[in-house]
């Protein structure tokens, strides 16, 4: 039972991180909007303007 | 399989006896539903009874209108007394009145908390105990439930004591005001002072029959019995908040603050249930920290490695409870001055952004210390685990995010400056700084320090620990993902404040809020799992620990202690001149709000008192102890939460 982590290439590492990124990038985007809208308000205020 | 019914009976026994604490928690919650709030039918169901007849010279009986419930009622009670300034509603000694009382109060108020906070703990960890089938673990967590519970013994007597010094200094220096007091609440103080003796009945069964009921049924009879004493702390804990909310948010009562006979409108007033659910986590998080200081004491004070394994992991625990409750306190906080601002806008006003606002700016000061201080100690804590000096290299980077926001969070909005200083300075807000003194600034800085805690504490659980789950790269690769896009998300959201209307701003510190909460859970949650079966790389040795992180936890306890006591002062002077808010006026000469420096002096004359007499408690506990720490020898592995160990 080695570390895992030792076992998988640079790339595929990587490959993780930006995933792992863009998948919190979308969750929380998602998460601002919505709560945004709960309260009745514009979360692309600025972008609107 | 006769054994395996036999547990399965006694675990369902338990999660009952537990489901209905937690079902008294969130009574308050239930109770503040609109049905509920709106006070029900008001009482006129006699109106479709037909009339009955009256003899001609009956007088009618007087009926009059709920200042907030706004239904009909009887008028059963007096009006308010008109107080004035003299021997006859304000008897006195040389000395302010107002200043003994404060004492009083608050002194009951610390106590009172913390033999309410004590047994919860008690009662989780004894359970924890019950179901762990280790059974030098069970011993473990029975023996620590035994430890909280001696604490809370010994203080409870000087609680008691304390009431009653309480009621004394109401009666002997407030004499009008408290009979008016007493006068709408007298079934409610009777059924307070009953409550009380149950109480005192309930624990000392539960204390001396410990070792009695150590085993078989009988052990469940005795957990179960923490939980009737819970139930019955928090009953009481909310009679007494109805007395203080009715003196800031009255019902059920008209506007000469006569009683219109529905009791349950008195009790049941607006604020009640915030504080209700403000001071049941306030007093699990200040129970945590003096119970950690009290772990802290031991531990310094400790002859063998033994006894301070064993304060070292009691301390962690501690601080692990009041850590957890520290977190939603905000929150709470947040609910109950919502429902101020719903109440009085004025009076929300006054409290944050008029006379007391400066004392918020106090309360920031205290909360970052607050978090300054958990990660110092999370930090001291990595030198108990071998493999930790892999994530000391991070501490200082997170030591620059975490004073960099703490200096934001304090920065004041605007300065008390004399002419010459505001001329030099080009108006009330510095040029560069006052950008700081913003809502902004501020949201993205408390939840950027928030964040950073979690992260210290998701490093303090990997400490000694290597994952060997197959998907821990992937793990790996999302914790930081989400982290990095956390930080990014909060402080892009505290600079998007900056660009858009104050009314859309506001809005912002919910998703701010949602992104901490979201590390918080699914950091934690996750890296827990990934935990499951990691490659140790040495034990934790507890007892191997620096001073300092002792210090760090009585540090932790003396902030708590001294921010209840502000925010105590706060939520009380904000009703300024009255003794029951737009019903009784106070008319003595000590109705005007305090200067901050003479608040701020008081608080710590109250903090200091406090910390004596505990110290005094400690030291009294400490004289009895008849069972000896269960051995846990230096790097023995011994239970933590949240399943880091």
């Amino acid at each position: 039972m080695a570390d895992q982590g030792s076992q998988i290439s640079t790339g595929t590492k990587i490959a993780f991180t930006i995933g792992s990124l863009i998948l919190a990038t979308v969750y929380f985007t998602a998460l601002d909007y919505a709560l945004m809208e709960m309260q009745g308000l514009d979360f692309f205020y600025l972008l609107r303007k | 399989m006769a054994t395996l019914n036999k547990q399965a009976q006694k675990k369902i026994w338990a999660f009952l006896a537990l489901g209905t604490f937690v079902g008294l928690l969130l009574l308050p919650l239930f109770l503040s539903l609109p049905a509920g709030a709106s006070g029900g039918a008001p009482a006129p169901a006699a109106s479709t009874a037909p009339p009955v007849a009256q003899p001609a010279d009956a007088k009618p009986v007087e009926k009059s209108r709920d200042i907030w419930y706004k239904t009909e009622g009887p008028v059963v009670g007096a009006p308010a007394p008109k107080t004035t300034d003299g021997p006859k509603d304000y008897p006195r000694y040389n000395f302010e009145s107002r200043v003994l009382l404060w004492v009083a109060n608050q002194q009951h108020l610390y106590y009172g908390s913390f033999v309410l906070a004590v047994p919860i703990f008690c009662m989780v960890i004894e359970y924890l105990g019950i179901i762990t089938k280790d059974k030098a673990l069970a011993r473990k967590y029975d023996q620590l439930a035994y430890d909280f519970i001696k604490i809370s013994l010994t203080a409870y007597s000087l609680t008691a004591i304390l009431g009653g010094i309480l009621v004394f200094t109401y009666l002997t220096l407030y004499p009008t005001f408290f009979g008016y007091l007493a006068s709408i609440f007298r079934p409610v103080m009777h059924t307070y002072a009953l409550l009380f003796v149950a109480e005192s009945g309930t624990l000392y069964i539960y204390y001396y029959g410990w070792d009695r009921m150590r085993e078989g049924f009988l052990k469940w009879v005795h957990v179960s019995m923490s939980v009737v004493l819970n139930m019955i702390g928090t009953v009481l804990m909310m009679l007494a908040n109805s007395w203080i909310a009715f003196m800031q948010s009255p019902a059920g009562v008209d506007d000469q603050g006569r009683y219109l006979g529905n009791i349950w409108h008195v009790i049941h007033t607006t604020l009640w249930n915030p504080i209700n659910v403000h001071r049941i986590i306030g007093n699990m998080a200040f129970g945590g920290g003096v119970v950690a200081a009290y772990a802290a004491y031991r531990f310094l004070t400790a002859k063998t490695d033994e006894e301070r394994a064993h304060y070292d992991w009691m301390g962690y625990v501690a601080m692990f409870i009041g850590v957890c409750f520290l977190i939603p306190l905000p929150f709470a906080g947040y609910w109950l001055m919502r429902e101020v601002y719903a109440y009085r806008q004025q009076m929300g006003i006054t409290l944050m952004g008029g006379l007391l606002a400066w004392l918020f700016i106090i309360q920031a000061v205290m909360i970052g210390s607050l978090f300054l201080t958990t990660n110092y100690y999370l930090w001291q804590g990595l030198e108990r685990m071998r493999g930790a000096e892999r994530y000391q290299k991070y501490i200082k980077y997170m030591v620059f995010v975490l004073i960099t926001c703490f200096i934001v969070w304090l920065t004041p909005h605007t300065m008390v400056m004399t002419p010459g200083e505001l001329k030099a300075m080009g108006g009330q807000q510095h040029p560069v700084l006052g950008n700081y003194g913003v809502m902004s600034a501020k949201n993205g800085a408390i939840n950027t320090i928030i964040t950073t805690t979690v992260l210290s504490f998701i490093m303090y659980q990997r400490g000694n620990k290597v994952p060997t789950v197959k998907w821990a790269p992937m793990g790996n690769a999302f914790l930081f993902g989400m982290f990095t896009v956390a930080y990014i998300n909060i402080i892009g959201l505290a600079i998007y404040g900056y660009y858009i209307p104050a009314n859309v701003r506001v809005g912002l510190s919910v998703p701010q809020v949602a992104t901490t909460l979201s590390c918080l859970f699914i950091g934690v949650l996750l890296n827990s799992i990934m935990l499951k079966g990691a490659k140790e790389l040495g034990p934790t040795a507890w007892g191997q620990v620096s001073v300092r992180s002792q210090y760090a936890l009585i540090m932790l306890a003396t902030a708590f202690t001294w921010m209840m006591g502000l925010m105590g002062y706060i939520r009380s002077s904000v009703r300024l001149f009255w003794h029951v808010n737009e019903i009784m006026r106070d008319n003595s000469p000590w109705a005007f709000t305090h200067t901050i420096g003479f608040a701020a002096n008081m608080i710590s004359f109250n903090v200091l008192f406090f910390w004596i007499t505990i110290l005094f408690v400690f030291w009294l506990g400490s004289l009895g102890i008849k069972k000896a720490p269960v051995a846990a020898s230096v790097g023995q592995k011994v239970p933590v939460p949240a399943g880091s160990h």
